[in-house]
């Protein structure tokens, strides 16, 4: 599947059953393939300049403006601990939703959507570090390993993760 | 403040260019004619170059004035307070400092509001167990 053009929302989807096919948006994150459930997914946008922002965490590397918007942007590889995603002048993000919070997630590349019957996902490693850490579940599609984030814990956990000003040191 | 508009002090540390409500400023000053003890500078806006510039803040209850160093201070500007933003809840939640009011979009690009007492305070008296937020390098 190429990756999507526009900066239209994907193709929302229903509830997923073990006899249906889901769709999952698919990107590129430091030479792995991940996925997390498309719904989540507003939109894909062309990263603007960022503004860094004071005693930010490793994994939040600014904010930048779309249509007027402030939008947080999110490296999962620094928050995972395998090191920061390049930002380059090409470099796209996915608007992601995970309630309460709303960010721009960066990657080093876009697939899009990939549809994934269900009856194929296989649980994850056993392992509990890294990214390993927020998988939900592995596929296989022609071109490769699609390991399944579960993108709202991995949200929930950055934040918690985080010192906010006037909380307790970690 | 005028209706609806809010005035901002613009200045530079570093790089970076930040915004400030005139409100918190007492006056601008150089470095040199302020008393060292009460310059303020390694904050988390980052390095400064120059350090010629200071803006004066006021103390709460009487305490004593501060002076944050700076690189530059570059005017006021009128900005309407609908291009005045909060920052993003999910950036509100994880930075370590209270000193980022909102942001301004100045250009098409969002530049920091600074709440200058918090900043200061964040400087000289770090929560309990936690040293002062890291410096951002330029």
């Amino acid at each position: 599947m190429s990756p999507p053009r526009s900066t239209s929302a994907p193709r929302p989807t229903g509830s997923i059953r073990a006899d249906q096919e889901a769709w999952f948006f698919c990107l590129r994150i430091l030479g792995g393939r991940y996925a997390f459930e498309a719904p989540l997914v507003t939109e894909v946008v062309r990263l603007g300049p960022l503004t860094r922002l004071p005693a930010a965490p490793s994994f939040l590397p600014g904010v930048f403006t779309h249509r007027g918007e402030v939008l947080a942007v999110l490296d999962i590889g620094q928050l995972v601990g395998q090191g920061p995603i390049a930002i380059r002048a090409s470099t796209r993000a996915a608007v992601v939703h995970c309630a309460p919070w709303k960010v721009a997630v960066i990657s080093d590349g876009l697939e899009g959507l990939v549809v994934i019957p269900h009856r194929q996902l296989e649980p994850p490693p056993a392992e509990s570090s890294g990214m390993a850490e927020f998988l939900s579940g592995v596929a296989r599609d022609a071109q490769g390993t699609i390991a399944v984030l579960d993108l709202p814990r991995l949200v929930e956990a950055a934040r918690s993760r985080a010192v906010p000003a006037g909380g307790a040191g970690e | 403040m005028t209706g609806q508009f809010s005035e901002l002090l613009m200045f530079q540390v570093g790089a970076r260019v930040f915004a400030s409500t005139v409100r918190d400023v007492v006056r601008i000053g150089n470095v040199a004619d302020a008393p060292p003890g009460a310059l303020v500078e390694g904050t988390s806006l980052g390095a400064t170059f120059a350090r010629e510039r200071g803006i004066v803040v006021a103390a709460p209850e009487g305490g004593t004035e501060s002076t944050l160093v700076v690189d530059q201070v570059l005017g006021v500007r009128s900005v309407p307070e609908a291009e005045i933003q909060s920052l993003p809840a999910f950036a509100a939640a994880v930075i370590r400092s209270g000193a980022v009011s909102g942001l301004v979009l100045l250009d098409e690009a969002p530049t920091l509001i600074v709440d200058l007492p918090t900043l200061i305070r964040e400087r000289l008296e770090p929560a309990p167990g936690r040293s002062p937020p890291p410096v951002a390098t330029a």
